[in-house]
């Protein structure tokens, strides 16, 4: 009953949000909602790896802008349509999620918290020293103003993306494969599972749809530069967004996702001169988070709704459940 | 080129000193914490503007303010370490993940505390020292060594020795390496591990805020300088295995030569890179460390 009583909301939003263009004709409007979706697309991709498989990716944003460098390079110099282009997008960040995973995910998680993190400032700076991107001054799409198609594009694929992941971490057995990695790793490799390859697995996972997003960000937009696309504040708050929101569920991350966005709109509208307060909002917000709400909001709003009505049983914690539905499909192999 | 050599390698010697310094107190906090701790170049862009700051307010050298400057953050380290054992010992969650969020928020935060406060300019810490210099040319070699660079050695192999000392010789040196072996088993013998993190965190937070002068005086201070900096403490970590004290000095001593040589053949901006490539590389073949000693 609570399941199907979620997939109806759902259903509603995703329905508001199909026909809201019809009714909002403001651009402004519509870019703001673009961006809005495109955050809750970058916040439950980055749950993937952080929250469902326990290892922290503080370079988030260097797929986002990988993806995006490579639909700039391959439309404006090899003259590929977008849409060759944006699916490459997703395998340029897989590509790296594979090459950064290989030597960090085989150790704990503190080396692979840094070393993303380390990666991602320099993929920075080799955007900033190479000629192809433009260094610092950036680079220029060619442009193609039509919010309503780009407000469509970002709907359709964080929709896709969310049922993807929806699909792969709360229905199939891979998701409970990464949350048992998440809660013992050497139990998780008693039972039989390959730890290495199923973090990789998620990594890639985690990073593909990230790609994608920062490809249609570069097309929307028509400008990157790497202070936009590389820059620590696209993997800055996706951190906040799902520490804030709930890691290791789809909802919380895209709660975050919202709030954090809207904050950020209202905030950067008022008041444009201090956009460096905006950092020390971020860093506080996840530093009171992890002391306040450390399973975030999404987790402490259900955990508080499971211990007002104690007559309906709460959902089995995902811990011990994790890691003996695990050995069943592993069983049939 | 080549006649530039001697004064690359002495210059990449003399910088990697300092790089010790930073490296074992924060080696000394993940083995206390088992935490890293991301704020770890804030925590040395804030030494070096407070050393800016007394610099410029009382006009004496940079380096008597050193102790004051350790005092002061030791202070601050004090106060802080109790927040992340406290986020490291919740029952909520996944503690140790929550552990690193923290550090990674706080280091966030300091960011922007410091670009809001300080801007974007970049600066330096002038010293007595920054005018002398040492020329080696009698013995043959084309060597300058800048009388700061030494002094900045010569602090690192004191606090090196000091640390040596406190870590082999004292009770409290004990009580951290149980810490670090075992922290229930230090616990059931009687190490307070609450207080002894606050003393480590006090200690490495002093260090790190010292180091952030010595390198103001020698390159230059600026908002977004702990970036480079907490990259070039896990570079140093990683590579002398983690928790493994006695490789971080021939670690820290290689970062120093593999920046100066790249500032003296090649493109300065490509240090980071070149950092990160050889990280790559250690971490591909010998996770545990140069000396496949770390954990």
């Amino acid at each position: 009953m609570k399941t199907s009583r979620g997939a109806a909301i759902l259903a509603i939003i995703t329905a508001a949000l199909l026909i809201l263009p019809l009714v909002v004709h403001d651009t402004f409007v519509l870019r703001v909602l673009t961006e809005g979706i495109m955050w809750i697309g970058l916040a439950i991709a980055f749950d993937v790896i952080a929250g469902y498989t326990g290892y922290l990716n503080f370079g988030h944003g260097a797929f986002f802008g990988i993806g995006a460098y490579t639909i700039g390079i391959l439309m404006m110099q090899a003259h590929l349509p977008f849409w060759v282009a944006l699916p490459l997008g997703g395998v340029a960040a897989a590509l790296t999620a594979l090459i950064a995973g290989i030597p960090t995910l085989r150790l704990k998680g503190a080396y692979f918290a840094i070393a993303t993190w380390a990666l991602s400032r320099a993929i920075q700076q080799l955007a900033l020293n190479v000629e192809f991107t433009g260094g610092p001054d950036g680079m220029r799409l060619e442009a193609f103003l039509n919010p309503l198609f780009f407000y469509y594009l970002m709907l359709i694929t964080v929709g896709a993306i969310f049922l993807v992941l929806w699909y792969l971490l709360e229905r199939a057995p891979f998701g409970l494969k990464l949350k048992a990695i998440r809660e013992d790793e050497e139990g998780a490799k008693a039972l039989g599972l390959n730890p290495t390859m199923l973090k990789m697995q998620s990594f890639i996972l985690s990073a593909i749809p990230t790609g994608i997003l920062g490809g249609i960000y570069a097309y929307w937009i028509t400008f990157i530069d790497p202070s936009s696309t590389l820059g620590d504040l696209v993997s800055d708050q996706a951190v906040v967004m799902v520490v804030f929101g709930g890691m290791g569920t789809l909802f919380g991350p895209a709660l975050g996702a919202i709030l954090i966005f809207a904050f950020k709109t209202i905030f950067w509208a008022y008041l444009s001169d201090f956009q460096l307060l905006y950092l020390i909002i971020l860093g506080a917000l996840i530093a009171i988070s992890v002391i306040f709400i450390p399973n975030g909001l999404w987790g402490t709003l259900v955990k508080r709704k499971a211990v007002a009505r104690p007559q309906e049983k709460p959902e089995p914690a995902s811990e011990p459940a994790a890691l003996s539905a695990v050995a069943v499909p592993e069983e049939g192999n | 080129m080549m006649e530039l050599l001697p004064q690359a390698l002495t210059d990449g010697i003399l910088l990697g000193g300092i790089y010790i310094t930073i490296a074992i107190a924060f080696s000394l906090t993940y083995g206390v914490m088992h935490v890293i701790d991301f704020a770890v170049g804030e925590w040395i862009m804030f030494g070096a503007f407070t050393g800016y700051y007394l610099n410029k307010w009382t006009g004496l050298d940079p380096f008597i303010f050193l102790p004051v400057i350790f005092v002061i953050y030791f202070g601050v380290g004090y106060l802080v370490q109790p927040v992340i054992h406290r986020v490291l010992s919740g029952t909520k969650g996944n503690p140790f993940l929550m552990g690193l969020v923290f550090t990674f928020g706080l280091a966030i935060m300091f960011r922007g505390l410091a670009l809001t406060a300080f801007g974007f300019y970049s600066n330096s810490i002038p010293s007595a020292f920054s005018e002398g210099s040492f020329n080696l040319d009698s013995i043959g070699l084309t060597v300058t060594i800048p009388t700061v660079r030494l002094m900045g050695l010569a602090y690192a192999v004191a606090i090196t020795l000091i640390l040596h000392y406190l870590l082999k010789k004292t009770n409290f040196g004990l009580g951290v390496r149980a810490l670090a072996q075992h922290k229930d088993a230090a616990g059931l013998m009687g190490v307070n591990a609450k207080r002894t993190g606050s003393y480590v965190y006090g200690i490495y937070v002093g260090i790190s805020a010292m180091t952030g002068v010595l390198l103001g005086c020698i390159l230059s201070i600026g908002a977004q300088m702990g970036n480079e900096y907490t990259i070039f403490a896990f570079f140093v970590v990683v590579l002398a295995g983690m928790g493994y004290l006695a490789g971080v000095p021939w670690a820290a001593l290689l970062l120093g030569l593999v920046q100066s040589i790249f500032m003296i053949y090649f493109n300065p901006s490509h240090t980071l890179l070149a950092v990160f490539v050889i990280l790559y590389i250690i971490l591909l073949i010998s996770p545990r460390g140069l000396f496949g000693k770390g954990v």
